[in-house]
């Protein structure tokens, strides 16, 4: 194989590997503050994805503000959603994610019922492609991924700067420690769903620019993001970030070398090795 | 004791006679067929609830259901085997498949074993998609054999028929449910609700707690496979298709019907399965708002009623009785 087919591998691989972050940057949010499995992630980034597509083709508003209204959108939703369902659900094992499931059934078929099952897709970022090392890297993928990152920066700077953010932290670490210092576990709860919802529907647009958008587009970046959760330790945020390039990688230069199906176990294969080996993931702590 | 046991002949003899009778009194071949559906997805649920017992919720059973299903058709297909034997054989390989993968499953509780079943799952039914040349890839597996037609007394039963393919299903998922009712109420059966409670305490009294929760997921994954085995030579085809019978979906569905029909007793799988079917199967003019409706159904039971369909009566009086004190209070 020459090198150009590699560095295209590469790009891909990260271009993939910021949606995945993005995606289990929420799972994770929402998993160690609140000790939900938010099965209907998937859901919340596909409903995104639709928002935007409504702003943009229907409506005719600006992509990027109608990516940026999405969010927010999602992120209110998020807000509902924690305070009317999952908070009900909370600090048991069998009922939140029976409320997640039904969850993702009722948005799917809310998405089947209003936009239909025919595939739609979003305007692209940007057309043409930058030549890089003599292969042709698209320029909406490297548009895509500065999103993602600058996004995950805003995350960063929100967590270690501000109050709140010190305030997430500490309560994804101990809940109860947390709790012990005056946090309020429910603002913080609302918080994470907010940010994880807002941070789904920005992957969700980001991937519906580069892919296309249909009802069951959901379950896939759920299967990255749990995979991902596993990979980078049960509920930390830098695994989960370290987690996600490695498995877009992994899903990017996977392919190039080897048969579809081989890619399509690989995962699996990651998580029962880190399970027998380092059950705590990468970045983990007991 | 004597009149206990009475009531439960009496029940237990109703309900073998509305089920010998229902496929000849409903005479259509739509609804015997919905019925066999059930009696399949009562058995996959029901297993789904003996791994339950462990206080562990698998979301990718119908992983091990196409293991079963994909096995035992393989085996009639490209072998041709007698399907009588590939069944079972189906029902030994989705057991032998979770026998190994129970080792480092079981390392885990609670939602990261959710989480681990799911990734299973779908990772199954991606291997099943993309190899094509062994078991049809997308295209699915087609031309499925029925099991072979059995004599007795000069009567010669063929299963190509529904209704006499809906008496081997009733006949081999009473004797699973037997089977899983007997073991639940077995010395194994307390070691397991023991381990649920509490693990630590169970393997300090001397509970080998590892070993017994492998046996379970193995013989909950063997009823799982076999209930696939009996769905293949059904329906004579599989897809690996993400809405089709082993897609993520389907999944969701078995935990709402246990949830919705109540996992704290054994009938609870049974009573919710045949409720939700036969609601879904009477909302059909809903069309693709249908898993909106069934999945607000489990919200709402989840959230209000979690003991299920088959605790409504305790929380009825739960609720009768409020509502008592609050009249009584506003008279005072």
């Amino acid at each position: 194989m020459d090198a150009s087919a590699w560095i295209q591998a590469i790009a891909n691989g990260f271009a993939l590997g910021w949606m995945y972050v993005l995606i289990a940057l929420g799972l994770t949010l929402i998993l160690s503050i609140m000790g939900i499995l938010q099965l209907a992630h998937g859901e919340v980034y596909m409903i995104g994805a639709y928002v935007t597509y409504f702003l943009c083709v229907s409506l005719g508003v600006n992509l990027y503000a109608s990516m940026i209204i999405s969010m927010i959108v999602m992120g209110v939703f998020g807000v509902i959603l924690e305070k009317f369902l999952f908070r009900p659900a909370q600090r048991q094992i069998l009922p939140p994610i029976v409320v997640s499931l039904g969850l993702t059934l009722i948005l799917m078929s809310f998405a089947v019922t209003q936009f239909g099952l025919k595939e739609k897709s979003i305007p692209r970022l940007a057309e043409g492609s930058i030549m890089f090392f003599d292969s042709a890297v698209p320029k909406d993928r490297i548009i895509a991924v500065g999103f993602a990152v600058a996004l995950l920066l805003l995350l960063y700077l929100f967590l270690k700067r501000t109050k709140y953010g010190q305030a997430m932290i500490a309560s994804a670490q101990s809940p109860e420690g947390a709790l012990l210092r005056g946090i309020n576990p429910n603002r913080m709860s609302s918080l994470a769903m907010a940010i994880g919802c807002a941070l789904a529907a920005a992957g969700g647009t980001l991937a519906g620019s580069i892919l296309m958008l249909n009802p069951s587009m959901g379950t896939f970046p759920l299967m990255k993001g749990l995979v991902i959760i596993v990979l980078g330790g049960m509920g930390s945020l830098l695994g989960a970030a370290v987690g996600g390039i490695i498995l877009g990688l992994i899903d990017g230069i996977l392919p190039v070398a080897f048969e579809p199906g081989i890619t399509s176990v690989a995962p699996f294969i990651i998580v029962i090795i880190i399970l027998l080996v380092k059950p705590q993931g990468l970045f983990g702590h007991e | 004791m004597s009149r206990k046991l009475l009531i439960i002949i009496t029940i237990t003899a109703v309900l073998a006679a509305v089920i010998i009778i229902l496929p000849l009194a409903l005479n259509s071949v739509y609804w015997t067929s919905i019925l066999v559906l059930i009696g399949i997805n009562i058995l996959v649920v029901s297993s789904l609830r003996t791994i339950k017992l462990l206080g562990h919720i698998s979301l990718g059973h119908v992983g091990f259901s196409l293991i079963g299903a994909y096995g035992s058709g393989l085996l009639a297909t490209k072998l041709g085997l007698s399907v009588w034997l590939t069944m079972f054989l189906g029902g030994l390989m989705a057991a032998v498949l979770a026998l190994v993968l129970s080792y480092p499953f079981l390392k885990v509780k609670g939602i990261y074993f959710a989480l681990l079943t799911l990734l299973t799952a779908e990772t199954l039914r991606l291997i099943t998609w993309y190899w094509k040349g062994f078991t049809g890839g997308f295209w699915g597996l087609l031309k499925i054999p029925s099991p072979g037609p059995i004599v007795i007394g000069g009567l010669t039963i063929d299963f190509n028929n529904v209704n006499s393919y809906y008496y081997l299903t009733a006949i081999i998922v009473a004797i699973s449910l037997f089977i899983l009712y007997r073991l639940e109420n077995s010395h194994l059966g307390f070691k397991w609700r023991a381990i649920q409670d509490t693990d630590v305490l169970a393997q300090s009294v001397g509970i080998n707690v590892k070993w017994h929760k492998m046996l379970n997921f193995t013989i909950a994954c063997f009823f799982a496979g076999i209930a696939g085995a009996l769905f293949a030579h059904f329906q004579h085809s599989l897809s690996p298709d993400a809405n089709a019978r082993f897609g993520v979906l389907m999944s969701i569905y078995l935990v709402v019907y246990m949830v919705v029909g109540g996992e704290s007793k054994f009938s609870g799988p049974i009573i919710g399965t045949v409720v939700l079917s036969i609601i879904s199967e009477l909302a059909r003019g809903l069309g693709e708002y249908r898993p909106m409706m069934i999945g607000a159904i489990a919200i709402v039971f989840i959230l209000l009623i979690p003991e299920g369909l088959v605790g409504l009566p305790f929380r009825c009086k739960l609720w009768y009785r409020k509502l008592l004190r609050l009249t009584q209070r506003g008279s005072a």
